[in-house]
């Protein structure tokens, strides 16, 4: 089908974006599969509603926010149960490596495999995940993450903030796992 | 500033969300404390290392040749 040199110069500026949108369907189902459909889904919506966007506003946060609002229409049932994340305190990991002298960067971060923090992303509730994912991944600024979520800004700062003290619970569990540092918080890296 | 502080604004710190004078005031704290300079290496390293381990997934070629068929 012929489609018209207006429509087809906003589907391939819309592509560019490909990329971020795939990654976070990705990180959002954690299935390849629904990742692709999703994607496909919310690049069709975006084509229907190409008269909504405004030419020179940011167009990945856009589309970002079809697919996420297209991902939440499909997971509304468990919306609930989601929204929560308990306080784990702050700084969890790099507290309790610390005070035994570790160096928490070069001794744990630096040896968590790729994917184990991936997975520990995955692992945080879909609404926390996806302020992760707009911030900390694709380099969003608060006020475009808000806008994108429908949400205000404080309530960013916040879900990020608790995301992050998540991710290093995690983190430190799998360091545990793995034999990067004993259950007492000890790094078994020989200190120098 | 004092620590308290200082822990207050790590996020925004470590995100590029304060404005100039909140990051000299910051910075001067971080020359001056080293436990609080210690906690914004590893806020900022765990954010590259999460930004560093999520990048790694790419669009499969079939699938960015799906689209294009579909949508141009």
């Amino acid at each position: 089908m012929a489609e018209s040199p207006a429509r087809t110069a906003f589907a391939e500026e819309a592509l560019t974006h490909l990329d971020t949108l795939y990654r976070g369907a990705l990180r959002l189902t954690r299935d390849p599969d629904q990742a692709q459909d999703l994607v496909q889904e919310a690049y069709l919506r975006a084509l229907r509603y190409q008269h909504s966007y405004q030419p020179g506003t940011n167009m990945k946060a856009w589309l970002f926010a079809i697919m996420r609002n297209l991902f939440w229409d499909r997971f509304k049932g468990s919306r609930k149960e989601d929204v929560s994340l308990d306080d784990v305190g702050e700084f969890v990991l790099y507290d309790k490596l610390r005070d035994e002298g570790a160096k928490p960067e070069a001794d744990v971060l630096d040896k968590l495999a790729a994917s184990e923090v991936v997975a520990a992303v995955e692992k945080l509730p879909p609404l926390h995940r996806e302020v992760v994912l707009l911030v900390d991944v694709e380099g969003f600024s608060y006020k475009d993450a808000a806008q994108t979520l429908g949400v205000p800004i404080g309530t960013v700062m916040s879900r990020l903030h608790r995301a992050r003290q998540q991710l290093q619970r995690s983190l430190y569990d799998y360091a545990v796992e793995s034999g990067i540092v004993r259950a007492s918080g000890t790094s078994q890296v020989p200190q120098q | 500033m004092n620590c308290s502080d200082c822990k207050d604004k790590l996020d925004r710190y470590v995100d590029r969300e304060l404005n100039n004078t909140e990051v000299l005031e910051l910075k001067l704290h971080l020359e001056g404390c080293p436990p609080c300079a210690d906690h914004y290496e590893f806020q900022a390293h765990l954010k590259r290392l999460v930004k560093v381990s999520c990048d790694r997934d790419k669009v499969p070629a079939a699938f960015r040749e799906k689209l294009r068929q579909i949508l141009l």
